[in-house]
């Protein structure tokens, strides 16, 4: 029972990493108005590009830098197609996003189906080994605690600093932004970039922490539920987190209620992930007033610097 | 999700297609073309077609021209993909997926003088073949070593969704591990997904948690669940490759498959132009299936038990699933003595008595 306690509160926190990386750099740019549809293709970009380099250089941090580098390159892509070229987003997006899964795949042939050394848990003297809770909280690798602090980091900026008031001010009004003297193209820019680089240390996660294993389509369609989570969670960094614990969460006690032989439909559990996640998160942001608050008024639409 | 990856696919097609048309300039040897549903990677489904395919090469030398297109998705890519092999002067065809089989069918019957063998498929033509392993054989195998080495007597399953197949190589495994260990449960997680080896993973986790020793991975063509079972130090089994190398200490069993004796057996024919097609399904006393890499922890006397169990399936007077077996409910599906049919064998949708899990209906 322990055991099982252990896995699924504990591994909850692993589980939902990749997903927390990719959510909240989904957010920041979604702030900034952007919408990026691309993300599982930059999180399968990040995750074969972190492999091959973690492989060669036997080093999983250059591993994480790359990653989160070349799926940050492939966003500029997406950055050029929207604000130089003002492409309509959704479809730049999904146009970025197949191409990163190709680059995916092209990048990672040479490694398809091999493994690679999982990053060490950190253990914390006196507090790992504390009944329950050590396990529970103090037996994860730096990534974990690293997306953990990512959250009040996002959540600090984007409400506490100018920075984080320019990023709205832009996602919310860019002509008003631009008369104030706001860069637009250049401060959506880097949002976009930053949605990249975090949704490339996402997918670096699961192919070198996590699965540590690089196959072709190893994301599944975690970049989608990074991208649902952003609009579940009414683009508050701390219900966007919430959802992605709660869908890592929800996802091992699926698989553990079927390991412990409870007779229930196993499609319905396999669904089950989904349904409270986008439950919950829908009753907490039903308050309409609020929602509006944080939604990004001018989410999705084409800014043209006309002057 | 299907639309990213058609399109991701038609990407790959097109390459592939050019790969063809190149291979279609060498002059005088009998082309062949080899379709895959997933990447040729270092072990896995699409692995073991490939070293099929090498067989065949390497036996006919100069004959021959074996061009391969992997990771093409069912349907129309598959389709097209095709035509241009049988358009390059494909002369046999291996189409690698179950998927594949309407279309390669349609095929055979517009080219009568093109040879097509389809994996998993059942249809039949007088140019059209379907080939397949006798898997269970090897589960059985399996349980037989899980049974002795099991100290939980808890087994995990990992499986993708509960097809015949895969129903029938979980009661082998549960009939053979209970043979040697009549306390075992088997526990089966259905990940109901064709490809997630994150998922697979956590799966494997879970069924440790819930105190399994050994992890029998089924049809999962990555690695992950086998290295997994290495790091937590507990045993492993894995379909279609040997996977020792991810785990050296704690790998319990390969189900191995050659499907080399096979592929030669057909381009053989289709050299001498005598090919017909035939349900082929291969089994130990074919060559087609083999305990790979077992455990080096059984005591000679285990060893034994598997080595005999071995030889009685290869020699034909064994087989996995003899009666008296009964069903979850506790139903005789099987009378003492009685081995299954092979059309049951084939269409099996019931679990053995010692399976927990249930299958999803």
């Amino acid at each position: 029972m322990i055991d099982t306690l252990v896995f699924v509160i504990g591994g909850m926190l692993a589980a939902a990493t990749s997903i927390l990386f990719a959510s909240l750099g989904e957010t920041v740019s979604e702030r900034a108005g952007v919408l990026n549809l691309s993300v599982e293709g930059m999180m399968a970009t990040g995750a074969a590009a972190a492999f091959g380099i973690a492989t060669l250089s036997g080093s999983h941090a250059l591993g994480f830098i790359g990653g989160g580098l070349a799926a940050g390159l492939l966003s500029m892509v997406f950055a050029a197609l929207v604000l130089v070229f003002y492409a309509n987003q959704v479809a730049a997006g999904l146009a970025v996003g197949i191409l990163g899964l190709g680059i995916s795949a092209f990048i990672g042939k040479p490694f398809e189906g091999n493994t690679i050394e999982k990053i060490p848990k950190l253990d914390i003297p006196g507090l790992s080994d504390v009944v329950l809770v050590g396990p529970i909280l103090f037996h994860h690798d730096v990534m974990v605690y690293l997306a953990c602090a990512m959250i009040f980091i996002v959540a600090y900026v984007l409400k506490r600093t100018q920075l984080g008031r320019m990023i709205r001010a832009v996602g919310e009004n860019p002509q008003a932004a631009a008369s104030n003297g706001i860069p637009v193209r250049l401060v959506r820019c880097g949002a976009i970039g930053f949605g990249g680089f975090m949704a490339g240390i996402g997918g670096a996660y699961l192919s070198t922490a996590y699965t540590a294993l690089w196959a072709e389509g190893l994301i599944s369609g975690r970049g989608w539920i990074a991208v649902a989570l952003v609009v579940f969670g009414s683009w508050l960094p701390f219900r966007v987190a919430l959802g992605a614990y709660l869908f890592g969460g929800i996802s091992l006690l699926e698989l553990s209620l079927q390991s412990h032989g409870v007779k229930l439909p196993s499609q319905l559990l396999s669904a089950s992930p989904y349904l409270v996640t986008i439950l919950l998160l829908a009753f907490i942001s039903r308050d309409q007033y609020r929602l509006r608050l944080s939604r990004p008024m001018a989410l999705g639409q084409t800014y043209r610097n006309e002057s | 999700m299907t639309t990213r990856r058609e399109l991701l696919a038609l990407t790959a097609s097109a390459v592939a297609l050019a790969a063809t048309a190149n291979a279609a300039r060498a002059e005088g040897k009998v082309k062949m073309g080899f379709i895959y549903p997933s990447p040729v990677g270092d072990v896995g489904w699409a692995h073991e077609l490939d070293e099929g395919r090498k067989k065949i090469v390497e036996k006919f030398g100069d004959k021959v021209e074996a061009v391969t297109a992997e990771n093409i998705p069912e349907g129309p890519d598959a389709a097209r993909t095709m035509n241009q092999m049988i358009a390059d002067g494909a002369k046999l065809l291996m189409i690698g997926s179950f998927g594949y089989m309407n279309d390669g069918l349609k095929l055979a019957k517009q080219y009568p003088d093109v040879a097509i063998i389809n994996a998993s498929g059942y249809k039949l033509d007088a140019n059209f073949g379907n080939f397949q392993t006798r898997n269970y054989e090897t589960s059985y195998i399996a349980g037989l070593a899980a049974g002795y080495v099991t100290t939980s007597n808890i087994l995990g399953v990992v499986a993708a969704y509960p097809i015949p197949e895969v129903i029938g190589i979980i009661n082998a495994f549960t009939l053979g591990a209970q043979k040697t260990n009549p306390e075992i449960t088997v526990k089966i997680v259905w990940l109901n997904s064709w490809f997630d080896p994150n998922k697979s993973q956590e799966a494997a986790r879970s069924l440790v948690a819930a105190k399994a020793d050994v992890l029998f991975s089924l049809y999962q063509d990555t690695p992950e669940v086998v290295a997994l079972a290495e790091e937590l130090g507990v045993y492993s089994i894995s379909t279609s490759s040997d996977m020792k190398k991810y785990a050296p200490k704690k790998y319990l069993m390969g189900m191995g498959i050659d499907w080399s004796p096979h592929f030669i057996d057909v381009a053989a024919q289709v050299l001498a132009g005598s090919f017909k097609g035939t349900s082929y399904w291969g089994g130990m006393k074919d060559g087609a299936v083999h305990a790979a890499s077992l455990t080096p922890d059984l005591t000679p006397e285990q060893k034994k038990v598997t080595d005999d169990a071995i030889a009685a399936i290869t020699a034909g007077t064994f087989h996995p699933l003899t009666g008296p077996v009964m069903d979850q409910d506790g139903t005789e599906k099987l009378a003492a003595g009685v081995a299954i049919a092979d059309g049951d064998m084939a269409s099996i949708n019931w679990l053995v008595k010692g399976v927990e899990t249930r299958i999803p209906q």
